[in-house]
């Protein structure tokens, strides 16, 4: 039996979720781009009739900003895109790598216990507010707060279950005789992993990366706590603009926003097809 | 037959608007209580043909009738059409009991009625003691019987069955075939089913509709078939080994005509009624017998003998031909034995014009 | 000449399709603080008792960062639960250590935490069971045909790609009085039924409802259209051929086989739901007054404005607790069905 069609009630209902779901991405981004005069319009105007792209030029232009400072904006966005960049790349490339061996290690030579999925389900669980306490107590005394190295040892701690559990699922999916096979033929169990089961899983590996990518990437909280004056990740820039001037600053709120959400949106894209996988930490193939 | 059980009229079923034909145009007519197996390779349209009798698919052209009421309108639900499928498609979460009763459930029939049929058509399946088994942690023939009882339940007219036997250990198959022949003769079912295994074909059913190309070439009942291929395909699709079968030409002459192949000549009957022209040969292996080299028709080598516990096949290289022959166990040759090859001129058949069907070799053709 | 295929004696091995292709979580490992050996020399299960030291090493790594990382802090939180320590106080190691009463008067005493968990867990239903019907919705509707549905799957997507951060901040300005929700209510309904969505506790909670809902209801629709595409056809079909209506297709037969995948869904969600913070944060800063104020946003405001951090880790661990119970309970009942799948 062919799938039918869909009628013309279902069409209607499906373009109507459509306009919902894509309202408020069309909101930020006509807002990203409104001019100044346009920001505060009351009622709030949703095409800009001049639309501009100085608003992305504005953020990281100081001294633009410090024309709309209003409670001492003046901020530019270019530490806090530097920031993202570097704790998140270097942040996922470490969760990787480590959960990379990781799980080849669980997975080929590792023990399961019944146990294990709870403890991880309850590291999930786990308000992120209170562990930062701990983590601010220990940092102070070890002079990591307000360091890039303490932001990236959280996130790599905090993503590690996530990159070890996905990528354990593609090694699993791999059968152990393609690695024995390597191994008959010579080589030792480490140079086998290396050059037999890691190209293999390249696809679940890179979607694995990406999925790790966005989580740092959209990390707010801990930024939030461990930033000062030389830590600064974008979702806390945004939080300081929106806050600091009583949210007037739409249009380069907005552009940070905009900035903050393409590469994820990009990113999302590429990996669709392992979303499922991603989304539900191994637990649901596509 | 009075009025078939069911009754495949001209149909058609075209995909892409006509550019592929996978039925193309087939009558066929099932009497009540009886078992009829469409038999072909993949591809020849004996799974649309099944699809399109359950309601799954809509045929292009042509009806079906059952019981002489055409059905081709009536939803797949309504048809009083069972189905078992190749892997059964139990409802897993499901128990026996359950599953049985599925299709009285859904026609909200009420609790006793329901009770009733379903303990009838376990006790009749052997099942009465699973009943509160989860269809999941069934054993493979258990799962097919819950799929056969949960047609049953519902009284279908006709029974149609997808590749029965092909998902079957060899013990199961043999338990399988006698449950299905023992339904037959139990209830009066009209069975109809597809394979492409003809053992499965020859073993169950009483008449066998040989499909290839979305066309139906013979319908015979199963005792003959074998013997009397009416399609040069059945022929070469039929028996174990199949027919051997030499495509060449006839020439009249002198003496008499005579058929040949490449460099083979065989000399046929004076009375020979077929005239010149192109035509295949068939030549069943158990009608061909080993004879002394001096004399006989044909001579060649033997290149390879087969065991079969009872029989052999014996492969025969003639030329550039290869025949096999079926001989009883006790007669086996030695390979690279050199052996002449002999048949009753009767036992000929052969194939030829347009429609590459049996014909006649001699007046009035000699049944065989 | 007439070649033809010989047809084979059927050996065809084909097993009845069962269970969809489903890992779930409760049967796999992780690498979670492994302090055992990885595999024990000679002894133990034979295909991995060989390597065992290289097992060891490429996990050492990963458990080092995890104790390292995570058990420790995660120690002295608890340590830290059972006194009355703030910063203003000194070193940690020379607070006062109060036993149970952080934890008491939490549970007895402080309305406020006890009303952010009531909030937190009546939010969080009413989002998940919304996520799920529209998830689910949208699911059954792309399981029909029509034109252009790779480029719709990708765009129905597009919200859970968003930084939460972003999400709250979109939806604020969404809300503003001047925004355009007002806008489109005005235009609908007339001029005075525009909202103050800030200013009255229901409509910030709707507020934020409306913005998680709205946030995660891709993934529910993921995940449920990969549980409908895997649902295998024929026992659909044979459901048709018995009688049932569609209705009765998709209750008796496709539901449950979905179920599993349901679970999935809403426990991976639930886990998440409950630390509900960035969106909030943008949204309404837990305001008016407390009226929007989820567990996380409180713990927060313990630790970071009022420093009480002994007392917020305190609360943390109860909430972890709490979590961790009402997962068991809500997984006992199915946990029986997740192991069979994995069969």
């Amino acid at each position: 039996m062919p799938a039918k069609k869909l009628s013309l009630f279902q069409a209607v209902l499906l373009a109507m979720a459509l306009a919902v779901v894509l309202f408020p991405v069309f909101w930020i981004l006509m807002t990203a781009i409104k001019p100044p005069t346009d920001w505060n319009a009351s009622p709030a105007i949703w095409v800009p009739s001049e639309p501009t792209l100085i608003n992305f030029k504005t953020l990281f232009d100081p001294n633009a900003l410090m024309e709309y400072g209003v409670g001492g904006v003046s901020q530019s966005a270019t530490r806090a895109v530097f920031g993202s960049i570097l704790a998140s790349v270097t942040a996922t490339a470490l969760s990787v790598l480590i959960g990379l061996f990781a799980a080849i290690g669980i997975s080929r030579y590792g023990t399961e216990s019944k146990s294990t999925p709870l403890i991880i389900l309850s590291g999930r669980m786990f308000p992120p507010a209170a562990i930062a306490v701990p983590f601010v107590i220990i940092f102070s005394n070890i002079g990591l707060t307000d360091s890039y190295v303490g932001l990236i040892a959280i996130y790599v701690a905090a993503t590690l279950p996530f990159s070890t559990w996905m990528l354990k699922s593609f090694v699993d999916d791999l059968p152990r005789e393609i690695e024995e096979a390597a191994m008959i033929d010579g080589k030792s169990r480490m140079r086998a992993h290396l050059t037999v089961t890691i190209p293999l899983i390249r696809g679940g590996l890179f979607a694995t990366t990406m999925f790790i990518f966005i989580l740092n990437w959209s990390e707010f909280m801990f930024a939030l706590v461990l930033s000062y004056t030389n830590v600064n990740t974008i979702p806390v820039q945004l939080a300081k603009y929106v806050t600091a001037t009583a949210g007037t600053l739409y249009g380069v709120q907005a552009a940070l926003a905009v900035l903050a959400m393409v590469p994820l949106v990009v990113v999302g894209y590429l990996i669709q097809g392992h979303l499922a996988r991603g989304m539900t930490f191994g637990a649901i193939k596509q | 037959m009075s009025i078939p059980k069911l009754e495949l009229v001209s149909l058609v079923k075209e995909y892409n608007d006509g550019a592929v034909v996978a039925v193309d145009g087939i009558d066929l007519r099932v009497a009540p209580g009886e078992t009829i197996a469409l038999l072909g390779p993949s591809g020849c349209g004996k799974s649309t043909t099944l699809n399109m009798i359950v309601g799954l698919e809509e045929p292009t052209s042509g009806d079906i009738h059952i019981d002489g009421l055409s059905i081709v309108n009536i939803p797949p639900g309504r048809r009083n059409v069972g189905l078992v499928f190749q892997d059964y498609a139990v409802f897993p979460s499901m128990t026996v009991r359950q599953n049985l009763a599925f299709g009285l459930v859904v026609r909200k029939k009420d609790k006793d009625h329901i009770a009733r049929a379903v303990d009838e058509v376990a006790e009749l399946l052997g099942m009465a003691d699973r009943l509160d088994v989860r269809a999941r942690d069934l054993g493979g023939s258990e799962m097919q019987r819950v799929a056969i009882g949960r047609t049953l339940v519902t009284k279908p007219a006709v029974l149609l069955l997808d590749e029965p036997l092909s998902n079957l250990e060899a013990a199961a198959r043999l338990a399988m075939r006698r449950e299905l022949r023992r339904l037959q003769s139990e209830i009066g079912l009209t069975i109809i089913y597809v394979t492409h295994d003809q053992i499965e074909a020859l073993s169950l059913a009483d008449r066998i509709a040989v499909m290839h190309a979305g066309k139906i070439l013979q319908v015979e009942k199963t005792s003959v078939i074998c013997e009397r291929p009416d399609h040069v395909y059945v022929a070469g699709f039929l028996g174990s080994p199949p027919m051997n079968l030499l495509a060449g030409e006839i020439t009249p002459g002198q003496g008499g005509a005579t058929f040949s192949h490449g460099p083979l000549t065989l000399a046929l009957p004076g009375d020979c009624v077929l005239p010149r022209g192109s035509y295949t040969l068939g030549l069943r292996p158990e009608s061909l017998r080993l004879a002394p080299e001096a004399g006989a028709p044909l001579a060649g080598k033997v290149s390879l003998v087969e065991f079969r516990g009872g029989d052999v096949v014996v492969t025969v290289d003639i030329a550039s031909v290869k025949l096999d022959v079926v001989l009883p166990a006790a007669e086996r040759p030695v390979t690279g034995q050199a052996v002449g090859v002999d048949f009753d001129p009767d036992s000929l058949v052969f194939f030829g014009g347009d429609s590459s069907r049996r014909l006649d070799l001699r007046p009035m053709g000699r049944p065989l | 000449m007439w070649t033809l295929a010989v047809p084979r004696v059927a050996t065809g091995p084909g097993t009845p399709k069962k269970a969809s292709d489903l890992n779930p979580p409760v049967a796999t490992s992780s690498s979670a603080p492994d302090l055992s050996p990885a595999a024990p020399h000679g002894g133990g299960k034979p295909p991995r008792a060989k390597g065992g030291s290289i097992g060891l090493a490429l996990t050492l790594p990963g458990q080092l960062v995890s104790i390292l990382v995570l058990v420790i802090p995660l120690l002295v939180a608890l340590y830290m639960s059972f006194t009355d320590w703030s910063p203003t106080r000194g070193s940690l190691f020379d607070a006062e250590f109060v036993g149970f009463e952080n934890y008491s008067e939490l549970l007895v005493w402080d309305t406020r935490f006890l009303y952010a968990v009531l909030r937190t867990l009546c939010i969080s239903a009413v989002c998940l069971a919304l996520e799920f019907a529209f998830g689910l919705s949208l699911a059954v509707l792309f399981m029909r045909r029509f034109r252009g549905k790779a480029l719709l799957f990708s765009a129905f997507l597009t919200p859970m790609m968003i930084l939460p951060v972003v999400v709250g901040y979109i939806f604020w300005m969404l809300f503003q009085s001047s925004g355009p929700v007002n806008q489109i209510l005005e235009f609908a309904l007339g001029p005075d039924m525009a909202l103050e969505w800030f200013r009255s506790a229901p409509l910030a909670v709707t507020a934020v409802i409306i913005t998680e809902v709205w946030h995660w209801t891709p993934l529910f629709f993921l995940i449920l259209l990969s549980g409908l595409n895997s649902v295998p056809v024929n026992p659909v079909r044979a459901a048709v051929i018995l009688g049932a209506n569609p209705r009765q297709v998709f209750w008796r037969v496709v539901m449950p086989t979905l179920k599993p995948v349901i679970i999935v869904a809403f426990v991976i969600r639930a886990m998440e739901i409950i630390k509900l913070f960035d969106e909030v944060f943008m949204l309404t800063r837990g305001g008016p007054g407390s009226a929007t104020e989820t567990i996380s946003l409180y713990i927060y405001k313990l630790a970071f404005n009022d420093f009480q951090l002994a007392y917020g880790a305190a609360a943390a661990f109860l909430v972890l607790l709490g979590a961790l119970g009402l997962i068991h309970l809500l997984l006992m009942p199915v946990r029986n069905q997740l192991l069979e799948v994995k069969r």
